[in-house]
């Protein structure tokens, strides 16, 4: 069942809507960026960014009365946005092996 | 100009290329008017009126980027493979049947427009169904040439060597072909027949032209940053599971409001929340690549509408299309200028830009360059500007749009309950007309990019000699 | 060289689980699509019979499913004439074709998919801009045959085209919209003003 949203909320779904994905790829792209620059201080604006997502989420879930089987849709999108950028660099980093690893981490001398 | 140093691919492709850019300038024309019809109501009315100019406006689309997309694979079919192209011949002629069948088609669309209620009109005419308006005698000869085009692909590749982007692509081939057949019957039953029509719209446009810019892209990245073959084949099929993976069913949030049952509100709204996935798996890849990859591009417009390419997908497609897909908020913003908002920015950053790169690898090859970087005669200020005015202009209509459709879902639909007084009450509130004004200037700023684009093709990189260190692959076969 | 690289990041890895996402997911939606069908085909609770047009219909807020519901009253015949099963569905197919013929959704939506410079038109049987239901369905024949003096542009200046529509065409049309209103679309368009019905 559906709750449509209310006209006052009419704003916040569409503007946390939009932060959702915003927020989610900024999140993804400090995390890599600060992974690959070796720059944990940026992890913490990554993490910054996660929670400015998180926020998103809420404030689109509770505007668009995202309850019973959309309240899990919540849960799942904010863990799987958590994850996903850990996943995707793993796989980035096993997928490029071959290819002169040391590049990623430039102090290192070549293997 | 010659292009006999270029394989026989390549010069079909140049021909679909023409044709291509001839279709995407009327598109841009028939946009404009279009767009002017909102501004004066009665603007051509009786000659040409709002849905003839729509019509050609999105079938120059859809068919523009057809041509782009075969283009592009042909442009790489004899390199890719490592050898001759084995029905050429064969794709000549499909070539002049299809591009003749496009001119009766648009022909027909401006001067009959419209026919009576019988399956005549459906078969000479007009289909009157969204995206797919061409009628029925087409719809078989684009089939047809579709299938000499999926032949020329499978079997060259048979001939010469299978890859990763090879059997991708053939693949995907089968699919779009197929696909298309799923819009090619007539039923009164409307909800039945936008469950089929959104088998084509949504499974081309959300799924089998992704994976297929996702071979193109895989081939540019190659081409012009050189990236491993095997890392490319890796991630084209991780973003092919995610694609297919979240945009199959994401099919869902197309069925819920034609009369389909209310499970799919749960389907849709499930995959629509996974299909920014495949996005964010982009944007961490790009930067890892870039910071791995310190190789230079060596083709610079080339490799700009690739990053165009992928903003655009992300910010069109994730972005745009995630504003508005939970059903709750669907509800209020389907069938409203949110939805034009969203397909201009998504069709433009996902597809036009992929081709309009794949245009400058060809070109650079055409001209007998071996790179199209900072040191072009003119500084490139050509290719610069047009990049920058396309974009804008895309952007600018699109926010323009995003502000007409806010205000038309919040007038028309949850105060005017979606009625025809609510209809117009929202079509004249100022916001809605003022967000119109906009997007007409900066339809005017596309045009002025396209105008730029299309002299820059035609004259990039020919004063310069070709130089002797020409690569290779541009020579083969 | 390959065996630096873990099983889970390999190309054949991801070619496999390429292949099976696609497969499953395509299969998935094949079952829901066979379950689909039944359910939206002419005759069913959500598609009604194309007789349905012999009936009085109306759209009204369902407090069970929080949204708004078509409702199939008495007989109301369209035009005053009661058709056979049949009859019915050759003048509703005639009207679809027409609409079709004519590129309608060129302008307007239908189920809310089409163009957005005209109304949506999912529910035009039941608008309020027929005035009342007595008079619906001459206003209705006035405006098709001869939109430009009949215009409902509500002062956008926007006109509908002269399409050439004959009375014979209009009363085809105006029965597939009949129809088309009493689709259960799960409450699309929303907080929608029934004609005879505002408060």
């Amino acid at each position: 069942m559906l709750e449509p949203v209310e006209l006052k909320d009419f704003f916040i779904v569409f503007f946390s809507g939009a932060m959702v994905i915003m927020a989610g790829a900024l999140y993804a792209l400090l995390f890599a960026w600060s992974r690959l620059q070796s720059k944990p201080w940026m992890m913490t604006l990554a993490y910054l960014s996660y929670i400015v997502l998180f926020i998103s989420v809420m404030a689109l879930g509770s505007a668009a009365h995202l309850t019973g089987f959309w309240w899990w849709l919540v849960i799942t999108m904010l863990i799987g946005y958590l994850l996903a950028p850990h996943g995707i660099w793993k796989l980035c980093e096993a997928t490029h092996i071959d290819e002169v690893p040391n590049k990623v981490q430039p102090t290192l001398p070549p293997s | 100009m010659s292009f006999e140093h270029l394989n026989g691919g390549q010069q079909l492709a140049i021909k679909y290329y023409t044709v291509a850019i001839g279709l995407f300038v009327a598109q841009i024309l028939f946009g404009l008017l279009s767009g002017m019809q909102y501004l004066i109501p009665n603007f051509m009315l009786g000659l040409l009126d709002f849905n003839v100019t729509r019509t050609v406006h999105i079938n120059a689309m859809i068919i523009w980027l057809l041509y782009g997309f075969i283009g592009s694979v042909y442009w790489l079919l004899e390199e890719e493979s490592q050898t001759k192209i084995v029905g050429l011949k064969l794709g000549n002629i499909a070539f002049w049947v299809f591009t003749i069948a496009v001119a009766i088609v648009v022909v027909v669309f401006l001067v009959v427009q419209s026919g009576p209620g019988d399956d005549a009109t459906r078969w000479f005419i007009n289909e009157g169904r969204e995206y797919i308006e061409a009628p029925r005698w087409a719809d078989i000869g684009i089939v047809i040439c579709i299938l000499v085009f999926f032949y020329n692909v499978a079997a060259t590749f048979s001939k010469g060597q299978w890859s990763g982007i090879a059997g991708v692509l053939t693949l995907d081939l089968v699919a779009l072909a197929g696909l298309y057949l799923a819009g090619m019957f007539y039923t009164t039953n409307i909800s039945m027949d936008q469950y089929w029509w959104w088998w084509v719209i949504h499974l081309w446009v959300e799924a089998t032209w992704e994976v297929l810019v996702g071979c193109l892209m895989a081939w540019g990245l190659m081409k012009t940053l050189g990236v491993s073959r095997k890392i490319v084949t890796t991630w084209l099929y991780i973003e092919v599971a995610l694609m297919f993976g979240s945009g199959i069913l994401g099919l869902g949030h197309h069925y819920f409001w034609i009369g389909t049952p209310e499970y799919w509100l749960t389907i849709g709204g499930f995959f629509s929340a996974l299909e920014p996935i495949p996005l964010v798996a982009m944007v961490v890849h790009a930067v890892y690549d870039s910071g791995v990859k310190h190789s230079k591009a060596n083709n610079h417009p080339a490799f700009a509408w690739l990053i165009a390419h992928a903003f655009g997908n992300f910010f069109g497609a994730g972005v745009w299309g995630f504003m508005h897909t939970l059903p709750q908020i669907n509800l209020y913003t389907h069938g409203t200028q949110w939805s034009a908002s969203h397909g201009h920015l998504a069709f433009f950053g996902a597809y036009a830009t992929i081709i309009i790169a794949m245009m400058y690898i060809a070109a650079q090859y055409a001209r007998g360059q071996s790179v199209f970087d900072g040191n072009l005669p003119d500084g490139g200020w050509k290719w610069k500007w047009s990049l920058g005015l396309l974009n804008l202009g895309v952007v600018g209509m699109t926010v323009a749009l995003l502000i007409s459709g806010y205000e038309q879902s919040f007038i028309e639909r949850a105060v005017g309950g979606s009625t025809w007084y609510g209809y117009f009450a929202a079509q004249t509130h100022p916001w809605f007309v003022e967000g119109m004004w906009w997007r007409m200037v900066f339809g005017f700023v596309t045009a002025a990019g396209i105008v730029l684009l299309v002299w820059d093709l035609l004259t990039i990189g020919k004063s310069r000699k070709a130089k002797e260190t020409l690569e290779t692959s541009a020579q083969t076969a | 060289m390959n065996d630096n690289i873990p099983w889970w990041s390999s190309e054949t890895f991801w070619k496999k689980t390429a292949i099976w996402v696609t497969g499953f997911m395509f299969v998935v939606l094949v079952v829901l699509t066979l379950d689909t069908l039944p359910k939206i085909s002419v005759g069913s609770e959500r598609v009604p019979a194309y007789s349905v047009i012999n009936k009085h219909i109306d759209y009204v807020f369902n407090d069970e499913r929080n949204i708004q519901v078509p409702v199939i009253g008495e007989n109301a015949p369209l035009f005053g004439k009661m058709l056979t099963e049949e009859e019915a569905e050759a003048l509703v197919t005639h009207g679809k074709k027409i609409t079709q013929g004519r590129n309608c959704m060129g302008c307007h939506t239908l189920l809310g998919n089409g163009s957005y410079f005209a109304p949506d038109l999912t529910k035009a049987w039941l608008d309020p801009a027929w005035s009342s239901e007595p008079e619906r369905e001459q206003y209705m024949i006035d405006f098709l045959m001869n939109p430009e003096e009949n215009a409902r542009s509500f002062g956008s200046g926007r006109v509908m085209p002269d399409l050439n529509i004959t009375e014979k065409e209009a009363k085809a049309v105006i029965a597939f919209l009949k129809w088309m209103s009493s689709i259960d679309t799960n409450g699309f368009p929303y907080n929608f003003t029934v004609l005879d019905r505002e408060e």
